[in-house]
């Protein structure tokens, strides 16, 4: 039974994280129908930004927040501004081509400069530190702080999109480009702002990831097919999809440890043998897959 | 037998109502212009008839057959063929491979689909322009172009959507001989779709009327021209009171 | 027989290009003559490959204007099953590559089918899903060495096999391949100009003007990327034979696919002699970019920096490839 909650926790706190992951993701999506494959990339930015920030400050990483926000922030606006306004004008081939070709550069730039090796967090308030919470469940302190930030952080960003001016311009520019032009909205700036914002949600959910999860230059892009497995589940553009998929994709990935539970339960030895830890991630490629062929509008989307 | 029936059409888009039980039939050796107020439905007709939608009521049947139900491309392959306002198969390709699409409906072989392409680029005047590309061509060309393309599928019958948009009183002239020589002696049936109206009156057998997706009048040009209910969809309500006495 | 004339008529491209074409493969065909290190007749064998991987991409990527990212499972398929029939059961290439074919297009008509329902962004993205899980299969799978993967030692046979390919000297390698990439050129040829080829470029542009046209846009996709599917695992058997050493991080990994459908973009995707151009650009970057700069101490992934630079600029500034600008250079000398 342990087994089982524990995973569920596990699965509900990853992808807390996840979502956060993704939301950057969507937006950038939903305002200007371009795939970002180096989205990845800008989490391993934001998770060396919060390691290196704590360390060089000596502050405890969850305080690196603000950092890595603003460091995604600026990022994705130059990014946008310096890079993706060309491609925009090409056809779809060269923007995935291109943004491949940023994800190897962002890529190799940090192999240079950081080196291969895994680094992780090794100090701060809450490192080591781990709740029970009955019911068999563990949960270590980084995670469930990263999990409530994350969820913080998405709210700020809900609101932005829903409550401010700013946020429902981007919207409007979003639904239909021509016609927010018309009211007067300069799209050019809200392009780049959806760019700002999208690479600042996945920085700051890196520099929150990298309390829990060690980081190398080449964790990019497993990050970049997840995030694309909850948009498309979410639905594309859709800010509570990315949520909720987000969440269905961090139990997903918790499978083995459910898998565990059933062959404990059901006891047919046929189960031991299944490697489902290999397969960790295999199943939300397969789950992407039936989506898309079933309901490819996603469980929230509205642009097809 | 008629060569199209059409019955009791109805296509709606969610909630709009494009056409709204429309019924008519059309013999094989008769040309049928549709016109009507911008809006009416006349796309959506032919987009129905063509496959293009899926009608939400209504039946079509097309050479004893009912097509309702069939994919655009089935529809195609039973003779039925239609011109897009805008479009070609490529705008990469030069004419006489667009037309060389519509052709490899019919064969599998190129030597076979290319005789075919320039057998109508001959037809429609338009030999010299083989080579050339879509972006290059004066409108009216283009417009014989899209002609050109659909009969590629030596099709038995020809939708035609709005061929004479935009051209200049001698190029209807020229138009308007086109159609006549696919009608009589390549001996397509027609249906067109037109604003232009010297082209309909003059080359119709029969014209439809469409005004809000129903089909207002059904009978000969000169009969349409005369029916008060069109010359309200066309003029309005108010001009036709104001009016009342002029109208002859 | 009217196809072999067809694969065989080139009179609609420019005398000059002809002479060129003929020029170069005349080049081709005497370069191993010649004094040439290994490292250079290595780089012309990965070339054809590319090549030929290019051209594959570029009947269902360029003229079907549908992008795969996801072509590395075949070369996967073809390879496996080529050296797991060789080291299993002694079975030469000459049989194994079309069983390796057959494999690779029934999976692609399995899969092609729902695919092809997608459009866009989604399918690219359900083409590099499908890759990865497939990957992510013969890593755990026994049968074909897992993650270790195959090795064929050349021991066991007596080279030169030419029923098994297997060649102590890479000057065998680089004619079969060579006469692979020939028959390459003249099949895609005879495509472009073919029914189906002609049906894909109105499907790339307008897939209702298409439908109206009479044609079966879905099924037209589908038998395309089988096409495609068939050319890489064709390639891919070679490349088991070749390489000798084959797992699935090498062999069916992203970066393979999106390097495939990069050689073709690169060079000029929809037309004939793009993905030829871009592999003959590309191959040699990587190659030599790697030798000088890769190695150099510290200076770890320059060359792919490097790499990537050049991908980036080109997505941006000329997307229709280095054959696209040719043509638009053309295009404008003779107004």
């Amino acid at each position: 039974m342990d087994i089982l909650f524990s995973s569920l926790a596990a699965g509900i706190l990853f992808g807390m994280a996840l979502s956060l992951v993704a939301l950057g993701l969507t937006i950038i999506f939903g305002v200007m129908d371009i795939i970002n494959f180096a989205h990845g990339e800008f989490l391993m930015i934001g998770m060396y930004t919060g390691l290196l920030t704590a360390k060089a400050a000596g502050i405890d990483p969850l305080l690196t927040l603000p950092v890595a926000a603003a460091v995604g922030f600026l990022l994705g606006i130059a990014c946008y501004l310096g890079f993706i306004k060309f491609l925009l004008r090409g056809p779809m081939i060269a923007q995935l081509l291109g943004t491949f070709g940023l994800m190897l550069f962002l890529r190799n730039l940090a192999l240079l400069i950081f080196g291969p090796n895994d680094r992780a967090v090794h100090q701060g308030l809450l490192v080591g530190k781990s709740f029970d919470i009955g019911l068999g469940i563990i949960i270590p302190a980084t995670k469930l702080a990263a999990a409530g930030l994350a969820l913080a952080a998405f709210a700020a960003v809900w609101l932005l999109m829903n409550r401010t001016r700013t946020g429902k311009a981007l919207t409007a520019t979003a639904l239909n480009p021509q016609g927010a032009r018309y009211m007067g909205i300069p799209t050019e700036r809200m392009n780049a702002l959806a760019w700002g914002i999208g690479c600042a949600s996945v920085t700051v959910a890196g520099a929150l990831i990298v309390n829990f999860w060690s980081v190398n230059p080449y964790i990019g892009l497993l990050f970049t097919m997840l995030a694309f497995a909850i948009v498309a589940l979410g639905g594309f553009g859709s800010v509570p999809g990315a949520f909720f998929a987000g969440i269905v994709v961090g139990l997903i990935t918790e499978l083995p440890g459910f898998w565990d539970f059933m062959t404990y339960t059901f006891e047919f030895d046929w189960m031991l043998d299944v490697p489902m830890i290999s397969f960790k991630y295999m199943w939300v490629y397969v789950a992407y897959f039936v989506i898309m062929v079933v309901r490819p509008r996603g469980l929230f989307g509205w642009k097809h | 037998m008629p060569l199209l029936d059409v019955r009791n059409l109805t296509k709606d888009f969610g909630g709009l109502r494009a056409n709204d039980a429309i019924s008519f039939a059309l013999d094989k050796d008769e040309l049928l212009g549709v016109i009507g107020p911008n809006g009416a439905g006349k796309t959506t007709l032919f987009n129905c008839i063509a496959g293009l939608h899926p009608v939400t009521a209504g039946q079509i049947i097309f050479d004893g057959e009912d097509i309702t139900r069939l994919p655009a491309y089935e529809v195609a392959r039973r003779g039925l063929a239609r011109t897009f306002q805008v479009y070609v198969a490529s705008g990469d390709l030069c004419v006489l491979e667009n037309v060389m699409v519509g052709a490899f409906m019919r064969t599998r072989e190129r030597a076979q689909a290319r005789r075919r392409a320039e057998d109508i680029l001959e037809r429609l005047n338009l030999r010299e322009l083989a080579g050339a590309m879509l972006s290059e061509l004066p409108v009216a060309a283009q417009k014989r172009v899209t002609m050109a393309t659909a009969l590629g599928t030596s099709p038995k019958m020809l939708l035609l959507d709005e061929v004479a948009a935009g051209l200049n009183p001698g190029e209807i002239e020229e138009v308007l001989a086109i159609i006549r020589s696919v009608h009589r002696d390549m001996g397509i049936t027609v249906m067109l779709i037109e604003h232009v109206m010297e082209l309909v009156m003059n080359i119709s057998d029969r014209v439809i009327v469409l005004d809000y997706g129903r089909k207002i009048a059904d009978g000969h040009p000169r009969q349409i021209a005369d029916d008060p209910k069109v010359i309200k969809a066309y003029l309005g309500e108010r001009y036709v009171r104001e009016h009342s006495g002029e109208v002859t | 027989m009217e196809a072999l004339k067809n694969a065989f008529d080139f009179s609609d491209f420019p005398r000059s290009d002809l002479i060129i074409a003929i020029l170069v493969g005349a080049a081709f065909l005497i370069f191993p003559l010649f004094p040439h290190s290994a490292f250079a007749i290595a780089t012309m064998i990965q070339f054809f490959i590319f090549s030929l991987y290019g051209m594959g991409w570029n009947t269902i990527g360029g003229y079907g204007g549908q992008v795969d990212l996801g072509k590395a499972q075949y070369v996967g398929i073809g390879a496996y099953t080529t050296a797991v029939m060789l080291i299993r059961w002694d079975i030469p290439f000459w049989f194994s590559m079309p069983v390796g074919v057959l494999f690779s297009v029934s999976w692609s008509f399995i899969i092609g089918y729902p695919l092809f329902r997608l459009k866009g962004h989604y399918f690219a993205i359900a083409t590099i899903a499908t890759s990865l899980v497939l990957k992510d299969l013969f890593e755990v799978w026994d049968f074909v060495g897992a993650a270790r993967g195959l090795e064929i030692s050349p021991i066991k046979y007596a080279p030169p096999d030419f029923l098994r390919l297997i060649f102590r000297e890479d000057v065998y390698y680089y004619y079969v391949i060579f006469a692979f990439f020939l028959l390459g050129i003249l099949y895609m040829n005879w495509f472009r100009k073919s029914r189906l080829g002609f049906q894909l470029r109105a499907i790339k542009d307008n897939e209702s003007v298409a439908q109206s046209l009479g044609i079966n846009v879905h099924w037209a996709k589908i038998k395309t990327y089988a096409i495609a599917t068939a050319f890489v695992s064709v390639v891919g058997s070679f490349h088991a034979c070749y390489i000798k050493n084959i797992e699935p991080e090498d062999t069916m990994s992203l970066n393979l696919s999106i390097l495939i459908a990069l050689m073709a973009m690169l060079g000029g995707a929809g037309s004939l002699w793009g993905p030829i151009i871009g592999a003959g650009v590309l191959i040699p970057l990587k190659s030599y970019l790697k030798e000088w700069l890769g190695a150099s101490a510290g200076l770890v992934g320059i060359d792919l920096i490097i790499y990537a630079a050049i991908i980036m600029v080109i997505s941006a500034a000329e997307p229709r490839g280095i054959w696209g600008l040719v043509e638009k250079i053309r295009r404008r000398r003779s107004r």
